[in-house]
């Protein structure tokens, strides 16, 4: 019965990831319409989208260029296993949040391979910004990451929800520090602005989709949107209790609607402005975190 | 006496190479080979023996050679390594001059690195020691020109270190009349706590040096760079290994954990660990900015020293399990790496990571060696880096150290950067016209990388089959066994399991690749034809990999310089200008000496009459 119900888990858990990553891409165009006072695309754009990616005929330039996109979304839907939600997660008993954070590796990696051999410089250029922008904000990323693992003594992601559920949030907890700096970088993981130079469509044509077309960016979308629903996700997770499966979306839902408005309301940075405003404020807030529970322990 | 034939037939092989190449460079080749491989079989069949025995003696001292699992270890990581790189120079070294010369000090330098791990007491351990500091420097300054300089800078800091240990072990043999490792092992328990300290500094100078250890690693990158190839990945996969074989030995076979954790008052291993981490990130920014492949790659060896130490000084059965595994696995990738940028440099005379580029269609089993070697020394999932990355991390944060942690982490992502540089810059993008018609590399270079890939990929997926070993080892110095199966490791602190992450992965990649399969269809186009739109544009124009940080190495080159290396070429400009001065007493002018002897006698005099010395 327990073999049954993980691998309905291992089913299960990557199409809510895919289900709810692309309907917030669908929720992403027409918040931003109605932002900018336009009507905007239905909800269900991106998968009519995806549809017609998938019949296309797409560009290849050779094996790694291939191998690479598979590798980043096959990355990105392991990842998803390893995360809970909302009660579900299948291998929870794999190495914990250590193994998320390398996990989480492959999909930039993959598509980084892949774009390479698209040999377009704009790729070139969205993958330098990209690795730069990771590596900016991976700093505070690893303070509060450290944080939540000392606070919690484990390096399992599914006992810090567990713990959370016992008492109150980590959010409201002496973790609170932390939550603000995670919070302060989410927009970096995301990719959405005021970090977008990676992606950004008006100065290297979207930089590391440019290449792709038919179902190479058909994968990459479906990666996009995965990885939009990961990141989100850990939020929830880390900091603001988990629970079950509607609670567990309905929060994630409020935090990719704050993102949106941060979006909609910020112009994009140079990738050493961003480089410099996630080494000061949030590495600041994360590092006082990381100290006070140091001290409080 | 299976010992002293793995030696005899070791330093033998070398000089008879040597002879041979006089006669025949094919026999020597051939005799090269011979030698190399069947001391890896040698070595191999000597896995699970202990044992000591006294070969000769010297000044009454008797010469000890020992084997036990913690030498075979390290000496089956040394010989792999030399056998491929004998292998790999046999096309890389073919045409060059001194080549008999060349084979003579990598093999000596081989059998010095073996002795080091097969001797039981200090005499010998030092013997061989310097001889492989002597070999590797005349093997460094091999290209002549700017290796010269390499090889000065290292020699001297070599010589400083050696110095240092020798102190140590004359010391040693004063208090306790014996050099034997294990003798001193056992009366070492008795002695005071500033005496202990005072023999662990003087060893871990030498070690330090010899491992690139912050803040005395500059000789490490100009070395590295400017060696041959081939010698390149024995330096840096194994010599400076012999660094972390030290600290081994000193501080958990000589001290013992318990000693070693209460080495003055913790202090002792606090300062390690912290500059283990300093060795960790200041490095891997130095990385980032280099141009020249194997510079690059140099820098990272000092970084990833800093993950071994960290493992290693942190003092628990996890954590030198992590750092000895880690040692081994380092060992795999960066000769990898090397041989790889070594084959490049072969086929195309650069290794410039700004004229290099779109590499992948010609030489594509280089390029898969690459990705092998970036990947464990990323240490992404399924490669052997991840599992010795993952038990330091995991060491550390529960051992809370989360500032130690923290290094290590932000190590690693300095290491995707710069891992990613390397990739792309040499093989990715478009290809220079001028690198049209570069050739793929030679079958005697294929045969090292395929070893070594598989290597990475293997002890990845079944990390236990060298952590059973390592936890012997680890059993053998004192440390409870931990619950090891071939997947990874059991703890209740949170396990580990390789095949968890395996099967998704492999079941993730089928199911990608059935859609990608069965959805629309692909065109394989030349990649000017996309975004040139068929259009001639000029080649290498549009190609961006010069600078590829540029926006990041404009924000950390001026806190990343290399400030110890200039303080010490401070320091020798310095000591050059003093000697200048003293120097200059020597004028020659006869006069000036009789005016020298008569001030020095009239000083004697007067200190006889008026201060009535004597």
């Amino acid at each position: 019965m327990v073999t049954v119900m993980k691998i309905l888990e291992i089913i299960v858990s990557p199409l809510v990831a895919l289900i709810v990553g692309i309907f917030f891409l669908g929720l992403f165009r027409k918040m931003m319409a109605r932002i900018q006072w336009r009507y905007g695309p239905p909800l269900i754009q991106p998968v009519i989208d995806l549809v017609r990616l998938f019949n296309q005929r797409g560009f290849s330039h050779g094996a790694v260029f291939d191998l690479g996109i598979i590798l980043s979304l096959a990355g990105a839907l392991v990842l998803v296993l390893f995360i809970p939600i909302g009660g579900m997660c299948p291998l929870a008993n794999s190495g914990g949040l250590l193994v998320i954070l390398y996990v989480m590796l492959f999909a930039p990696i993959g598509i980084a391979l892949s774009g390479g051999e698209g040999a377009n410089p704009n790729i070139s250029i969205g993958i330098s910004r990209k690795l730069i922008l990771t590596l900016s904000y991976e700093v505070p990323f690893i303070f509060i990451i450290l944080s939540l693992m000392s606070y919690y003594q484990t390096i399992s992601i599914v006992e810090i929800v567990k713990a959370q559920a016992h008492y109150h949030w980590s959010l409201f907890s002496p973790l609170f520090l932390s939550g603000v700096a995670y919070f302060m970088i989410l927009p970096a993981m995301l990719g959405i602005r005021p970090f977008d130079m990676a992606s950004a469509p008006q100065e290297i044509s979207s930089g590391i989709d440019v290449e792709y077309g038919g179902k190479y960016l058909a994968f990459s979308q479906i990666e996009h949107a995965l990885s939009l629903f990961i990141v989100i996700a850990l939020f929830v997770n880390l900091f603001l209790g988990g629970g079950n499966l509607p609670v567990f979306l309905l929060k994630m839902l409020a935090v990719f609607v704050c993102g949106v408005f941060i979006h909609a309301s910020f112009p994009r940075f140079r990738i050493e402005q961003a480089t410099k405003y996630l080494w000061f404020w949030p590495t600041i807030i994360s590092f006082i975190s990381l100290i006070v529970i140091q001290l409080i322990r | 006496m299976l010992i002293q034939s793995i030696l005899i037939i070791a330093f033998g092989g070398a000089f008879l190479t040597y002879i041979l190449g006089k006669a025949s460079s094919a026999l020597r080749d051939f005799l090269a080979v011979l030698i190399s491989v069947s001391l890896t079989v040698l070595i191999f069949l000597a896995y699970g023996k202990t044992g000591e025995i006294a070969f000769a003696s010297f000044m009454n001292l008797p010469l000890v050679l020992r084997i036990n699992h913690l030498s075979w270890f390290f000496a089956i990581a040394i010989q792999t390594v030399t056998t491929l790189s004998v292998i790999f120079s046999l096309s890389y070294m073919k045409g060059k001059e001194r080549v008999d010369f060349y084979y003579l000090m990598m093999l000596l330098c081989n059998s010095a690195m073996l002795g080091i791990v097969l001797s039981g007491d200090f005499v010998s351990f030092y013997i061989f020691w310097e001889i492989m500091s002597w070999s590797a420097f005349l093997l460094i300054s091999y290209n002549r020109g700017g290796a010269l300089y390499a090889g000065m800078k290292y020699i001297v800091m070599s010589i400083i270190g050696s110095m240092c240990m020798l102190i140590g072990i004359m010391s040693l043999y004063s208090t306790y009349g014996t050099l034997n490792i294990r003798e001193i092992h056992d009366l070492i328990s008795t002695a005071s706590g500033e005496y202990l300290l005072f023999i662990s500094i003087l060893f871990l100078a030498a070690f330090g040096v010899k491992s690139a250890l912050w803040p005395i690693h500059v000789w490490l990158p100009p070395a590295h760079s400017e060696a041959p190839s081939p010698f390149s990945a024995v330096l840096s996969s194994i010599l400076i290994k012999m660094g972390i074989y030290g600290f081994v030995l000193i501080l958990y076979v000589i001290s013992g954990a318990a000693l070693y954790l209460g080495l003055g008052g913790g202090s002792f291993r606090y300062i390690l660990t912290l500059l283990a981490a300093i060795t960790i990130i200041i490095p891997t920014f130095n990385a980032l900015m280099q141009d020249d492949a194997k510079r690059l790659l140099a820098w990272s060896s000092i970084a990833q020293i800093g993950y071994i130490i960290l493992g290693i000084s942190i003092g628990t059965s996890l954590g030198l399990i992590g750092g000895l595994f880690h040692f081994f696995n380092h060992v795999a990738f960066k000769a990898l790496l090397f041989l790889a940028v070594g084959a490049i440099e072969y086929r195309t005379g650069t290794r410039d990571l700004n004229s290099l580029g779109g590499l992948i269609k010609k030489m594509p089993v280089t390029f898969i060696a690459v990705l092998a070697g970036t990947f464990g020394l990323i240490g992404i999932p399924l490669t052997n880096g991840f599992v010795s990355k993952w038990l330091i991390y995991k060491t550390l944060i529960l051992n809370n150290h989360p500032f130690l942690a923290f290094a290590a982490l932000v190590g690693t992502w300095g290491t995707i950067l710069y891992s990613y540089k390397l990739i792309h810059n040499i093989f990715l993008g478009q290809l220079p016209e001028n690198l049209e018609h570069t050739k793929p590399a030679p079958a005697s270079m294929k045969l090292p990388f395929i070893i070594l890939s598989v290597v990475i990929v293997l002890f990845g997926i079944l990390p236990g089959i060298p952590l059973k070993l390592i936890n012997l080892i680890t059993a053998s110095l004192g440390f409870d066994l931990l619950n090891i199966n071939i997947w990874g490791i059991a703890s209740e602190s949170g396990p580990l399991n390789i095949i968890n992450i395996f099967a998704a992965f492999a079941v993730a990649l089928i199911v990608v690749w059935f859609f990608f399969l069965i959805s629309g269809k692909k065109v394989v186009i030349s990649q000017d034809n996309s975004y040139a739109a068929g259009i001639d544009v000029p080649k290498g124009k549009y190609h961006y990999t010069v600078d590829f940080y540029n926006p990041m190495f404009r924000m950390i080159k001026p806190y990343f310089r290399d400030y110890m290396d200039e303080f010490y070429s401070q320091l020798v400009k310095a000591l050059a200008s003093l000697s200048d001065r003293v120097r200059r007493l020597y004028c020659g002018d006869l006069g000036v000496y009789v005016i020298y002897i008569v001030l020095f006698l009239s000083i004697l005099v007067i200190s006889k009459i008026g201060l009535n010395l004597w």
